[in-house]
């Protein structure tokens, strides 16, 4: 009887006493079984596919599953032109694929569905008589992402840290319209209101109409004051066929410099108080680099140009002002070393100019404020310099400039035992720059056209005299998916006499290094 | 000898300090810079250029201290009397009336005279650039011999006696109890008469307060409503502070109240309280007679000037003053 019940007992016993391993091994081979079978479900279908291409067919409709509170109108002006009934000619079966394909990568960039939208492809029922032989249906599924996103939490950046909370409403008339609610409150930026609604155009992602309303007070401890401002705007941004984006916008700001330290300078103490800029930007960029913070290779081209006050935008400053960015990098073959040797080298030029204008329709151009100035210096620009440690100094204040150029030359290499692959690099850099205010070559209180030309004229001609103030280093950069990493040992080798450099180790933090 | 008997607590202290000060130089060594990178840290910049000029707007640097009051950029270059009470009495008591000048010839007082005597150029601005929140404040000048990143501290209104005091002058004052209840008739009842007239008085603020406070500050009107609408809520709340409710009759019967009271101590004096040269009072009394009496500002609502007007002593003593320091 026992014996009987042994084997029995072995099997309790041995299903009582699962082997780990086993399983794990067992739950593996299911897994790969799955795979494979997956795999060739994808091969077999893109044979069909393949050997199919050329297949003449019209799609008869596109459903989107799982947009329940995305308007029709604005579905439509997504799918409605690729819809045969709209097209003149017959699409082939990879081409149809395509132009679905591109559907559903928009749907994906406005930000209202989650990424795994999913593609189907179906025959028409044929009892619908409506429906012709070459007729295929697709059907995508999406999922949309909750309506309201609430997000707190705290940044730490280039000697600022700051708290912030935020609410994302996401799709609010069923248009991939949005409204971002931002506060924050910080060292530097002391509090900071801002609201923006963005909507795209014509169902397009490349095309956004955004409006924006500030309210902020930023500390500027570099010119003994702080900065309060309201401002409202409107932007319109797009991107071109060869890739570059545009941004052009109205902004209205009522700036109060206000809050003046102790030692304030007579500039700033002048400076003091009200003022309105109204004005239009125009933004262009070409991002042509592997990446934005570590770029091995490609190059960047930033111009901003901005007009205020002038003619009918009024306000209380007026002046043209432009800026251009741009940064290179090309990757170093080492000899020996095959393929990608992770030695890079890159350089970046900046360079700007504020040119006055009479305000309105008035024929004396106004000098620049100190809101309106550049400042040029710190560790995301000219490394080795205080922040706004370069340029025009009164007193204690860092006052800023019209005109300035800046250039930098990092040789990035990888460490030893860590790699290329990882985001880590060792930098040998140089870089310098000057920052320069408009001089009065004219005669006093004369800000006729005439004379403010001249002063621009020699200023620029002034940035070449000399050698410009420079610092040169060397560090680690790291880079973090959100931001660069600096940490560097810089000295000042040539400045001007009340210019504020930095010996020894500096530390910086930012998305956009010279 | 004393020091025999202290001794053994000195040396006591002496080795207390010497292992105190032991450890904090090996505090200080860990943060100190190593020799050969401090060796490193002297030899740069290896080249060292003149400063960068300043730019445009930047004030010309004087030889003489600034005040800055509320005015306009004209009349400041011009020395015209402010249109502030509190920036127009210390403008005239820099002219040289409010505080006396003593006899000493030194240095101090060659200072000083720069101040309170001759010498002080006006500067046109707003109450954001003072360091207490209001004009005037004073920025002396900044001496040759300072170093490039040395600063200048302005002195606000109310350090503006004890800055003169501090230069060698005389201040002279009458610190009797007479005295301080007439400032207080000032810095009260005139005051508050003053804040109401002006900003308050809804077509003496169009006229002469929009005017003088908020065309200046921006070019546009969203702006100047805004701070129409601030200026008007603090001079309400800076009523509000001493009365429960504006009772207008009230304001302005003590305002005529503390007129006759001036008019009864001046009297028939050419200065108050019988001086020989016009003195801080003076000038206080002045800010808001030169203002009432001002036809140039174009009051509306003159129930405040009316009240003046009746005191003939009070309108010559600052016929008198208009003339001795802005001629006319």
């Amino acid at each position: 009887m026992a014996s009987a019940l042994d084997p029995e007992d072995d099997v309790f016993e041995s299903l009582r006493k699962r082997n780990p391993k086993q399983d794990e091994e067992r739950a593996k081979a299911a897994e790969e079984r799955l795979h494979a079978q997956y795999a060739k479900a994808q091969q077999r279908l893109g044979e069909l596919i393949g050997s199919n291409s050329t297949l003449p067919v019209t799609i008869s409709s596109i459903h989107l599953i799982g947009a329940a509170r995305t308007r029709r109108s604005f579905l439509d002006r997504l799918f409605e032109p690729i819809l045969s009934v709209n097209k003149d000619r017959p699409y082939t079966l990879s081409e149809a694929l395509q132009e679905v394909g591109n559907a559903a990568d928009k749907l994906r960039r406005f930000d209202i569905y989650h990424d795994d939208i999913a593609m189907f492809i179906d025959k028409p029922s044929k009892t619908d008589p409506s429906t012709s032989v070459s007729d295929i249906a697709f059907s995508l599924s999406a999922r949309e992402k909750s309506r309201i996103l609430m997000k707190t939490g705290t940044d730490l950046g280039n000697a600022e840290g700051s708290a912030y909370g935020s609410l994302l409403w996401r799709n609010i008339f069923g248009g991939a319209e949005s409204l971002n609610l931002n506060a924050s409150a910080g060292t530097r930026t002391r509090s900071a209101y801002q609201a923006v609604f963005d909507t795209p155009i014509l169902s397009d992602p490349d095309k956004r109409i955004s409006v924006d309303v500030l309210e902020s007070s930023t500390s500027k401890a570099w010119a003994s004051h702080e900065e309060a401002l309201k401002s409202g705007g409107i932007k319109y941004s797009w991107a071109t066929k060869s890739g570059t984006r545009h941004q052009l916008g109205y902004t209205g700001v009522w700036r109060q410099v206000t809050g003046l330290a102790g030692n304030a300078s007579p500039t700033v103490r002048n400076d003091a108080g009200d003022s309105v800029k109204s004005s239009i930007t125009h933004t262009w960029l070409a991002d042509r680099r592997n990446h934005p913070f570590l770029p091995s290779r490609g190059y960047m081209v930033k111009t901003i140009s901005e007009i205020a006050g002038w003619g009918p935008l009024k306000g209380d400053v007026a002046f043209w002002k432009s800026e251009l960015e741009t940064a290179g990098a090309v990757p170093i073959p080492i000899p020996g070393v095959a393929g990608d040797s992770g030695v890079s080298l890159s350089a970046g030029l900046r360079a700007g100019m504020l040119y006055p204008l009479p305000v309105g329709f008035g024929s004396q151009s106004q000098p620049s404020r100190i809101n309106d100035r550049f400042q040029l210096g710190g560790p995301t620009d000219v490394r080795g310099f205080a922040m706004s440690g370069l340029g025009p100094r009164d007193g204690p204040d860092a006052v800023g400039g019209d005109i300035f150029a800046a250039g930098s030359c990092n040789l990035l290499m990888p460490f030893p035992r860590v790699g290329k692959d990882t985001p880590l690099r060792f930098q040998l850099f140089a870089n310098g720059g000057r920052l320069l205010a408009l001089n009065n070559a004219g005669e006093k209180g004369n800000q006729g056209s005439s004379s403010v030309q001249q002063s621009v004229y020699s200023t620029v001609a002034e940035l070449g005299n000399g050698l410009p103030s420079i610092a040169a280093g060397c560090g680690v950069v790291y880079a973090h998916p959100v931001a660069r990493f600096e940490l560097n040992f810089s000295l000042p080798l040539v400045l001007r006499k009340g210019e504020e450099a930095r010996k020894g180790l500096q530390f910086g933090v930012g998305i956009n290094f010279l | 000898m004393p020091a025999a008997v202290d001794a053994p607590e000195e040396t006591l202290l002496t080795s207390a300090a010497t292992s105190f000060s032991q450890q904090s130089t090996k505090v200080k060594d860990l943060f100190s810079i190593p020799p050969p990178l401090k060796k490193l840290f002297d030899k740069v910049p290896v080249l060292v250029y003149s400063p960068n000029p300043l730019p445009q707007r930047t004030p010309k640097s004087a030889r003489i201290p600034s005040l800055y009051v509320f005015s306009t950029a004209k009349d400041a270059a011009a020395g015209r009397p402010s249109f502030n009470p509190t920036c127009l009495k210390w403008q005239v008591s820099l002219d040289g009336c409010g505080i006396g000048r003593g006899e000493e010839t030194d240095a101090q007082l060659q200072t000083f005279l720069n101040i309170a005597g001759v010498d002080h150029r006006l500067i046109s601005s707003n109450n954001h650039a003072s360091p207490t929140g209001v004009l005037p404040f004073l920025l002396p000048t900044v001496h040759a011999s300072a170093s490039f990143q040395d600063s200048i501290l302005p002195i606000p209104s109310n350090k503006l006696v004890k800055f003169a005091t501090e230069h060698g002058a005389k201040v002279q004052e009458s610190p009797s109890m007479r005295y301080e209840a007439y400032q207080s008739l000032l810095d009260h009842r005139i005051r508050n008469a003053w804040l109401y007239n002006l900003y308050l008085e809804r077509e003496n603020f169009d006229a002469v307060a929009y005017k003088l406070y908020v065309l200046p500050t921006s070019t546009n009107p969203f702006v100047r409503a805004s701070i129409s609408y601030d200026l008007r809520i603090a001079a309400e709340a800076e009523l509000l502070k001493h009365a429960p409710i504006i009772d207008i009759d009230d304001l302005y019967s003590e305002a005529d109240k503390a007129f006759e009271a001036l008019s009864v101590l001046l009297g028939k004096d050419t200065w108050f309280f019988g001086g020989e040269k016009p003195a801080l009072f003076d000038a206080s009394v002045f800010a808001y007679t030169q203002l009432l009496l001002d036809e140039s500002l174009g009051w509306k609502e003159e129930k405040l000037c009316r009240a003046l007007r009746r005191r003939d002593n009070l309108v010559q003593h600052r016929q008198r003053l208009l003339v001795k320091y802005f001629g006319g």
